[in-house]
């Protein structure tokens, strides 16, 4: 599978190291430059610097055969935009972000994108038994 | 008629200025205007009109459209100072200004004026 991954703080750099290493291929957007050198020491050329909501950046990296696209910054707003853009855009068959706020879970899939995972439901869904309310 | 933003300073600092005098009767709600409970704190619900014009055009986007699509309201823009994500997300449906376009146009339109006196 070719995957790309859009933000490369410790999730993403963890996330395409892991994708790698199974054997995908995989390009990591990073915007921040300094940030976008360590991860490039680490994984070597499969790291990008630019900005992941930007249609013009993400022709660059050969989206349209994607076969999935994992937006994993923190900020949601920038998640659902790269996404949008991927979806819309370049028709990218799979699109999946990763949410900080757990509510967005449902705002995401009713806004085009097709998983959304948060944290805090899956520490939630980790408590078990599920504690009484 | 209700205003938020996610700095309470905001809010104090607009009235010092004296953009928001007591003549405003409008509510404020501090929040981060993504967050659908703070949205439905402003009472999004029973909106008619919802206008996004944080610095941030990611986030003017995502509150729109949460606005125009989960809550329906009939009236929504969305400022977007990045060209080609206005352009983007006009096409798909979003009522969206972007103040970069529009000031160079001005500027052109008034250069042209000079020049042709």
């Amino acid at each position: 599978m070719y995957v790309i991954v859009v933000g490369g703080g410790t999730v993403g750099y963890y996330l395409s190291r892991d994708l790698v290493e199974r054997g995908h291929e995989v390009t990591l957007i990073e915007k921040d430059a300094r940030r976008a050198d360590w991860l490039e020491t680490q994984l070597g050329s499969i790291v990008m610097r630019g900005d992941g909501c930007e249609v013009r950046f993400l022709a660059q990296t050969g989206i349209e055969r994607a076969d999935a696209i994992i937006a994993v910054t923190a900020d949601d707003e920038d998640n659902l935009i790269a996404l949008q853009m991927a979806k819309r855009h370049f028709r990218v068959k799979k699109t999946i972000a990763r949410v900080n706020n757990p509510t967005n879970v449902e705002i995401f899939k009713t806004l085009g994108v097709d998983e959304a995972v948060s944290a805090t439901d899956v520490l939630l869904a980790a408590l078990e038994p599920p504690l009484a309310t | 008629m209700v205003i938020v933003d996610r700095d309470p300073n905001a809010f104090s600092r607009a009235s010092t200025r004296g953009v928001l005098t007591r003549e405003f009767k409008g509510d404020q709600v501090v929040g981060n205007g993504t967050d659908v409970d703070v949205l439905r704190r402003a009472g999004i619900e029973r909106a008619d009109g919802f206008v996004a014009v944080t610095e941030g055009d990611n986030r003017n986007i995502m509150a729109s459209q949460i606005a125009k699509d989960v809550y329906k309201v009939p009236h929504v823009v969305a400022r977007i100072y990045d060209p080609e994500r206005a352009d983007a997300y006009e096409k798909l449906g979003l009522h969206t200004i972007c103040p970069t376009i529009d000031g160079a146009r001005h500027i052109e339109k008034v250069l042209l004026e000079r020049e042709s006196r």
